[in-house]
């Protein structure tokens, strides 16, 4: 399979404090919070296209592209409804009609054409359903753009230290270093490590809220959601 | 910035974690989930002892303060409350070290021990509705059997809980009627196959769909079962002829006896008298 797009990869903007889904929508902010979604779910979005129909990348962009630009043309928000379904739930439903209805209408097209090749390579070695990878990219870009927020926080506010022990241990692929080790290197005593860490990850779980409260549509919502993440 | 699957779970675990710096306690371990929030347990430094620590999830909802007001032997009391500097709400309160209801009815404890349960959570739900609580939310989770067989109702309920839908009642705003079928609920699960139709019978009543057809109140469905378990009439079943009496002939057997035995030596003299 071809390599994934690196749009919806970043997230630059620090947060301000976000007005939750149904407020913005019902403040005329449709647009604002059609950003926040996309910021979020463009990826996510666009990995479960590519392994729910097989798609390669370019097709997969396109119908991601076209599924948010239909999104803000039909009014999406509006017919979200929090009692029936969680935003996360509603907005895959949503996806997987979408890009059902453009397969089936490229595959009348080539009805009687060349045989298509089905790609599940990727799927087959992940073990993972469409739904499973999804809800991983999910998760996946909500700690992406929370760490870019904290990232960006450290850095307004002179802590860039503080970040910088984060990186070297929350973020450290493989091994961990010890609290030691941090503070040997940083010739730092080593509470002043544990209590960097503990600053950098309140201020993560803060920004990841944050970047939560803006997609979901009331703090019944948030907690439900919170609590799947944190699981 | 890409996050690998292993950094990815890391930081989920971490920033689910409760931050207790500045406070008196040191994080042990992840003992449960309740409607509002994550249950650890924790060690207290101060008094060197463990405490069990719920961490609300967010919005606070007064829970500590609902449970400290209530001073009963069967409610978990509350030691402290206070907010962690990652702006959750949380308060400590003893660690109970026993069984959950629904374990501890694997060790097949008698029908005595069984209705001897619900007697004491019986207790303190009428309690709190006198001190006007209402508990929301009663299952077999919510109930805790010591190690010396004290039980304790655990995770009053606050206003955003819904119930558990095997143990809910049908209506909407909830009173303390819906407690009384949380009640009956939870006597229906503890209850061995078959069970005794009276028993049946109180469960059935405190169940009604109509909260109007239960128990008015919670001392009646104690009163209803004291009754059972003294071997008189409950007032939730109306108890056909043979039933009646073969309960009276369970509750008096020793004079039934007497007179039955009374009665053997009276014919026994007549026919020798006669013969």
């Amino acid at each position: 399979m071809d390599a994934d797009t690196a749009i919806g990869g970043r997230g630059d903007h620090f947060p301000s404090t976000q007005l939750s889904l149904l407020e913005a929508t019902a403040s005329s902010l449709s647009s604002e919070a059609l950003d926040r979604v996309i910021t979020i779910y463009w990826k996510p979005v666009y990995r479960f296209i590519r392994l729910k129909f097989h798609k390669n990348n370019e097709d997969a962009k396109d119908l991601t592209q076209g599924f948010f630009a239909t999104a803000l043309e039909r009014d999406f928000f509006a017919r979200f409804d929090p009692e029936k379904a969680s935003f996360r739930a509603y907005l895959r439903m949503a996806v997987e009609r979408f890009a059902a209805n453009q397969h089936a209408a490229a595959h009348r097209q080539k009805r009687g054409g060349d045989i298509e090749f089905e790609d599940i390579g990727e799927q087959a070695v992940s073990g993972e359903s469409p739904e499973q990878v999804f809800e991983r990219e999910w998760q996946r870009q909500l700690f992406c753009l929370a760490v870019d927020d904290l990232r960006a926080h450290s850095d307004a506010c002179g802590k860039q230290l503080e970040f910088q022990i984060f990186q070297a241990y929350d973020l450290a692929e493989g091994e961990r270093p010890s609290y030691a080790e941090l503070a040997s290197q940083y010739g730092l005593p080593e509470t002043s490590v544990t209590n960097y860490l503990a600053w950098a990850r309140r201020m993560m779980r803060s920004f990841v809220m944050e970047r939560l409260r803006g997609t979901t549509a009331g703090w019944r919502e948030l907690r439900d959601e919170m609590r799947r993440l944190w699981s | 910035m890409e996050l690998s699957d292993s950094v990815l779970d890391h930081l989920r675990r971490v920033a689910a974690l409760p931050d207790l710096s500045g406070t008196r306690y040191e994080l042990e371990t992840e003992i449960g989930r309740g409607g509002m929030g994550i249950v650890y347990s924790a060690r207290d430094r101060v008094l060197d002892r463990r405490v069990a620590l719920k961490v609300l999830d967010l919005t606070p909802a007064g829970e500590a303060q609902l449970i400290a007001a209530l001073e009963h032997p069967a409610i978990v009391p509350v030691y402290e409350a206070g907010t962690l500097p990652d702006g959750r709400e949380f308060y400590a309160m003893k660690l109970i070290s026993g069984a959950r209801l629904d374990a501890y009815l694997a060790e097949q404890p008698t029908l005595a021990e069984r209705l001897r349960l619900i007697w004491r959570v019986g207790e303190a739900l009428a309690y709190a509705h006198s001190h006007g609580v209402i508990h929301r939310d009663l299952k077999p989770q919510n109930v805790m059997v010591g190690k010396f067989g004290e039980v304790y109702v655990m995770d009053w309920g606050v206003k955003a809980i819904a119930g558990t839908p095997a143990f809910r009642a049908p209506e909407g705003p909830v009173d303390q009627r819906s407690d009384i079928y949380g009640l009956g609920a939870l006597l229906r699960f503890v209850l061995p196959d078959p069970n005794p139709p009276a028993l049946a019978a109180i469960t059935a009543k405190a169940m009604r769909a109509d909260p109007a057809g239960r128990y008015p109140d919670v001392p009646a469905f104690l009163a209803d079962m004291e009754r059972f378990e003294q071997g008189m009439a409950v007032q939730a079943w109306p108890e056909p002829l043979w039933h009646r009496l073969r309960r009276f002939a369970a509750r008096n057997a020793v004079l039934l006896w007497l007179l039955a035995a009374y009665t053997f030596a009276k014919f026994l003299i007549f026919f020798l008298r006669k013969f």
